[in-house]
């Protein structure tokens, strides 16, 4: 009876692992995705220059299959949760980096905006788990 | 408490008679020393002096205490017989504790420990002896026991297990030797040191267990993963099919069949094919009518958004057609366009301001995206770096601004004529169809007119869906807005500041991204106004953006 037990521990064990399989690519748990700037509270007057910081992985282009790395995506003003399950959405509130770029040139309107990073992989999945940067908001004059 | 009877007669050398062989049900105890020859080895007269003691000591008053009886000894072990399966097996540890005792001051390999094994039987007695399976099977209990164990049978077990408080761990059915059936074996646990054991024991396995699953759902993984890659970029990067598009215009495009995998139909018919069958199009009703309305220099093509399921499909070719040149491919469906002045942009967002007057000279514009299918003509003839699957009457996605020049470039050169992205201005142009309101239809947002998120009737259906699915707007063109994402030929500038007011594609600046339009069926219904606009990197694919095509004439 023990032995049956224990082999329908390790059977319910392995189902499901495979249920709880998400789309991206896997990444490492020290991944660490940061807004190097702007900071949290920031005030702003007019257009700024947003840099994006990485640690433990590395930034690609889209469309590369390489290992441990990813490019950027600047979520502006974003409150739906993240699908990890779609490719991260192209409009106007999600400006994809797929050229590798770990800067951005960045003109909002005044007034209060949320500003968050998230890693895409090579078909613009996030990572599972996902990395994602704190959500900071700042301020335009 | 019974007590035992004297069963030793006496009598010495006669024959036991046959009637007085008693038999009785009693617990057995056999006890062996471990490792008596080792021992005798090392030390035979300290060993044996020892044993001596012990058995005096400890082991005769401990049977007689617990009303037992001591059948014999043997030079390294004892038989003793109990009425009470409960004494029986509380001698036993009082015999192995006391032993932990004896054994503390002594170095290990000094040790002397017993194995005790207890059964319940029915056995004969005899004066000097008693017999039985009852008594072997208590005497090879006690060969499998440990050191300073207690063995006991499945049947002292049933009897003490509720009345004697102690821990038992059960060693499952164990095949004893010269016995038939298997016996059922218990080890005793008098003390949280045994039970220590037991547990590490079974915490070994069930670790050893979990280990090997991880590591097989940890293999599964890998596995899948490793699997995974090679399918995805195969998807998009795999070299088109092997056969050459003939140039000549006798040859039909054989290609078509072999590049896309997911393509049903026959080889499409060139001009040179001739199939009379008539079409029926349910989606674009429209569409046959029109290339006979608008005579101009556009030959009629087979229209792209016929059943694939139909087979063959092909459009009567009008004769006169410039079939002798190089159109073995089939083009796009054109729909020509006066042009004019409009004003470009909007008041609605930064990037659409400032509104400025655009003058537009006559072109074409193909009246649906590129499909599938088209986009896999090109792929066949290697002038395009991936063959799309999907539906073949479904836009063509997954395409960068790179992608889309490639393919103009491909049907311009196979076609001789000069077929290229829109710019900007022509497309908000052909979008708005002649109207100035935030939508082709009005101001207001109506369901049903445009793939859009949240905006079309039939959610839950595979996107993206097939090209001309919507009524077009007011110059015949469908899927201006929503849909699929579209390239035009312009470097993307925040704002019009600057802008060329002839029509022309705003080539100057960064051209590090390129302008995209229309929206596609995952944004919301403001990425549907015609002068929306947006940017995207230019070289790279993301799963939403096509693109349609112009022509100059």
């Amino acid at each position: 009876m023990n032995i049956i037990r224990l082999v329908m521990l390790c059977a319910a064990l392995t189902m499901l692992s495979f249920a709880a399989q998400a789309q991206g690519k896997p990444a490492g748990k020290d991944a660490v995705l940061y807004f190097v700037w702007p900071q949290n509270g920031t005030t702003i007057k007019g257009g700024f220059w947003c840099r994006f910081g990485l640690r433990n992985m590395g930034v690609t282009h889209a469309g590369d299959n390489f290992q441990n790395s990813g490019h950027h995506h600047l979520l502006v003003d974003v409150n739906e949760p993240l699908n990890p399950n779609e490719p991260i959405a192209s409009d106007k509130s999600h400006l994809h980096f797929g050229a590798g770029q770990t800067e951005a040139r960045i003109e909002l309107p005044p007034g209060k905006h949320t500003l968050q990073l998230v890693l895409g992989d090579a078909d613009h999945y996030p990572f599972s788990p996902p990395v994602v940067s704190d959500k900071i908001t700042i301020t335009i004059k | 408490m019974a007590e035992i009877r004297n069963i030793k007669s006496g009598k010495l050398g006669g024959e036991p008679p046959r009637e007085s062989m008693p038999r009785r049900l009693a617990a057995i105890v056999a006890g062996d020393i471990a490792g008596y020859s080792r021992l005798m080895q090392i030390d035979e007269e300290g060993t044996h002096g020892r044993v001596k003691r012990i058995e005096r000591d400890l082991i005769e008053p401990s049977i007689l205490e617990h009303h037992g009886k001591l059948v014999k000894t043997t030079g390294d072990g004892f038989l003793a017989i109990f009425d009470s399966p409960v004494e029986a097996v509380r001698c036993g540890i009082v015999i192995q504790q006391n032993m932990v005792g004896r054994n503390a001051s002594l170095p290990k390999h000094h040790w002397i420990e017993y194995r005790i094994g207890v059964n319940l039987g029915d056995v004969i007695i005899e004066a000097d002896d008693i017999y039985g399976d009852g008594v072997n099977i208590a005497t090879r209990l006690e060969g499998i026991a440990d050191p300073g164990e207690v063995y006991i049978s499945g049947g002292i077990y049933e009897q003490i297990k509720h009345k004697l408080v102690c821990g038992y761990e059960s060693l499952g059915d164990r095949k004893v030797k010269n016995i038939t059936d298997p016996v059922r074996v218990y080890r005793v646990l008098p003390d949280a040191a045994a039970y220590g054991r037991t547990r590490k024991r079974r915490e070994t396995v069930l670790i050893s267990l979990l280990s090997l699953t991880l590591l097989i759902i940890a293999g599964g993984v890998l596995w899948y993963l490793l699997g995974q890659p090679s399918t995805r970029v195969a998807d998009r990067a795999s070299a088109p099919a092997s056969s050459q598009t003939g140039s000549s215009q006798t040859q039909p495009n054989p290609a078509a069949t072999q590049a896309a995998p997911s393509s049903q139909t026959a080889p499409p018919a060139a001009s040179a094919t001739q199939q009379a069958a008539p079409n029926v199009q349910p989606v674009p009703p429209a569409a046959p009518t029109a290339p006979q309305a608008m005579p101009k220099q556009q030959p009629a093509v087979p229209p792209q958004p016929a059943e694939p399921k139909a087979g063959v499909a092909s459009a009567p070719v009008s004769p006169g057609t410039p079939g002798a040149q190089a159109s073995a491919v089939r083009e796009p469906e054109m729909l020509p366009l006066r042009g004019g002045t409009f004003a470009m942009g909007s008041n609605d967002e930064a990037s659409e301001k400032p509104v400025h007057q655009v003058t537009i000279k006559p072109f074409a514009i193909s009246k649906y995206p590129i499909t599938v299918r088209e986009w896999n003509e090109c792929a066949a003839a290697k002038a395009c770096t991936f063959t799309a699957t999907g539906k073949d009457d479904a836009p063509i996605t997954n395409v960068s601004w790179s992608d889309a020049r490639q393919f103009v470039a491909w049907l311009a050169g196979a076609t001789q004529k000069r077929y290229r992205l829109p710019s900007e201005a022509e497309w908000e142009y052909a979008a708005r169809g002649g109207t100035q309101s935030k939508y082709w239809w009005g101001d207001q947002l109506q369901p049903g007119l445009a793939n859009c998120k949240n905006c079309a009737d039939a959610p839950g259906a595979e996107q993206p869906l097939k090209v001309g699915s919507f009524k077009p707007n007011p110059f015949g063109l469908y899927d201006m807005g929503g849909g699929v994402d579209q390239w035009v030929e312009d470097c993307w500038h925040k704002t019009y500041q600057g802008a060329p007011s002839d029509g022309s594609p705003w080539s100057a600046g960064d051209c590090s991204s390129h302008v995209i339009r229309s929206g596609s069926w995952k944004n919301d219904a403001t990425y549907v106004r015609p002068a929306n606009r947006d940017s995207y990197d230019t070289n790279v694919r993301y799963p939403t953006h096509g693109f349609r095509v112009a022509l100059t004439p």
